[in-house]
């Protein structure tokens, strides 16, 4: 697994690109932030959307259809759309905001004028099986390169105008990614399961869940994919089995970003 | 703007007005494609992969049945450049430059030895900072070397432009939106032929051919790089092979 990342922006845009390679799955994650306007039901929260690509470079069946022909490119806007939705799930908690991944409320600016917008914007470039698994783990590791710039806030406006804002270029705030869950997917075959399918073992899957787990063990999230039944005392096994391999894949998560936080201070 | 240094003679990124960005070129980074190749110039970082010769997907697009079919797609990931783009795909200038590369590519490719077959070449920006259609190009052609497809010879590209009285060559994108003019050639490297030649904004015709003879060196020196990454591409091969 290689870990390398950078950061940069001059405008109100906050690129920070991070790449992560697992050893199959390919996907390169960005996190951008703008200032916007926090919605009216939540004025003490920021937004965060999750949105995925598939790049034809994964797959030749994901690139977009020509007009006049009927191509299967729409196999790219349903998985990417099952991608972006699963881990949207996983990662920001239900309707009222409660027990999502991420700490919104550190991403307001001024109650209920100004907060930060996230984009959180996947890209697969290269698919061999368990997109989702390497799809969270990059955001994990992209999110601990995250730097949330420091906004110098006017005091002196009005109540009921936009208060005017000071995007600092040099001071960051490092986002808090303790929270922040892994998810691993057990894959069934035939009459066992299996934890990191390739693309081969998914193609003869007969159902698929994914478990979100955090660093504490608790669940973030469950999805159970494919058309078979699966008996629920099985479902709690695979439960008990993804708490067991999230731990240590969050422990070797974690020494990789160490240790490409070191590389980069050098 | 000063993007030449009048007493040093240095550009904003502090390269001399003939000198190209740094160049890294990695071959075979997706497994399941064919062939696949990363280029870097600079700050620009291009995936391309290729898949075929393979089996022709839709009788339709087909002209010819004693020539291959090339195909390709041109995309930038939203987050390539400074603004995120909300449409990475199908708006115009993907689909010109996805025909640009399409064309200066099939120059190249011995489509005669693979009829009714198709050949599908895509690129992906990785990470946009001047230059993407030059990128692309460089990171085809090595994408197709990968891939086994026979072809008549390395094609490269390279931009150059004219800012304050200078010729500069590769231009980064804060060059490349001063509005002056930006020349984009692609070469056969060893045949020393045009594949293609685009040009914006005006130039006097002697300066042209200046602006347009650094371009041609810098597609020779691109492709000096590619011959050397195919051939430690090769030995690597060659010892895992025993």
């Amino acid at each position: 697994m290689v870990v390398s990342g950078c950061s940069s922006g001059p405008s109100l845009w906050r690129p920070v690109a991070l790449t992560l390679c697992c050893s199959k799955s390919l996907d390169r994650f960005l996190r951008m932030a703008e200032l916007g306007k926090p919605s009216i039901l939540h004025p003490d929260k920021g937004k965060v959307s999750i949105f995925v690509d598939c790049s034809p470079t994964a797959e030749p069946t994901f690139e977009v259809p020509f007009q006049d022909v009927l191509i299967p490119g729409r196999g790219s806007e349903e998985l990417s759309t099952e991608l972006a939705v699963a881990l949207q799930r996983c990662l920001l908690g239900g309707k009222s905001g409660a027990g999502a991944a991420i700490d919104l409320s550190s991403l307001i600016v001024v109650d209920g004028k100004v907060c930060w917008d996230l984009y959180i914007d996947g890209l697969v470039v290269s698919s061999d099986g368990n997109l989702l698994d390497a799809l969270a783990a990059a955001i994990k590791v992209a999110l601990s390169d995250t730097g949330i710039p420091k906004v110098n806030v006017s005091l002196s406006a009005a109540n009921d105008e936009e208060p005017e804002v000071d995007v600092s270029d040099e001071e960051f705030l490092q986002f808090d990614t303790s929270g922040v869950p892994v998810i691993i997917t057990l894959t069934k075959v035939g009459r066992h399961y299996i934890v990191d399918a390739t693309s081969e073992e998914e193609s003869q899957m007969s159902s698929a869940v994914s478990v979100s787990v955090n660093r504490h063990g608790q669940i973030c999230g469950l999805t159970k994919r494919g058309g078979a039944g699966l008996d629920p005392s099985v479902i709690f096994d695979m439960i008990s089995v993804a708490k067991h391999v999230s731990q240590q894949f969050i422990g070797v998560l974690d020494s990789e970003i160490a240790a490409a936080e070191a590389e980069a201070d050098e | 703007m000063e993007y030449v240094n009048p007493l040093t003679g240095f550009r904003v990124d502090g390269r001399r007005p003939n000198e190209m960005r740094q160049l890294k070129a990695e071959v075979g980074v997706v497994a399941r494609a064919d062939g696949s190749a990363l280029f870097e110039m600079g700050n620009t970082r291009v995936i391309a992969a290729v898949y075929g010769p393979r089996e022709i997907q839709n009788k339709g697009q087909q002209v010819n049945n004693k020539e291959a079919l090339v195909r390709c797609e041109y995309r930038m990931a939203e987050f390539s450049t400074g603004d995120r783009r909300r449409k990475p795909k199908g708006d115009r200038r993907s689909t010109e430059i996805s025909l640009v590369i399409r064309q200066t590519m099939e120059a190249s490719i011995l489509k005669d030895l693979m009829p009714c077959s198709q050949i599908d070449i895509f690129v992906q920006v990785l990470q946009a900072d001047g230059g993407t259609r030059s990128a692309c190009i460089n990171a085809a052609t090595l994408a197709l070397a990968d891939a086994g497809i026979p072809m008549r010879d390395i094609v490269t590209s390279c931009s150059a432009g004219y800012l304050c009285s200078t010729p500069l060559l590769d231009l980064n994108y804060v060059e490349d939106s001063a509005g002056g003019p930006d020349v984009t050639v692609g070469i056969l490297a060893k045949m020393d032929k045009v594949t293609l030649l685009q040009m914006d904004a005006k130039l006097p015709m002697d300066t042209f051919e200046s602006v347009m003879g650094l371009a041609i060196e810098g597609c020779k020196a691109i492709a000096t790089y590619i011959r050397e990454v195919l051939l430690e591409n090769t030995k690597r091969l060659e010892c895992q092979r025993g």
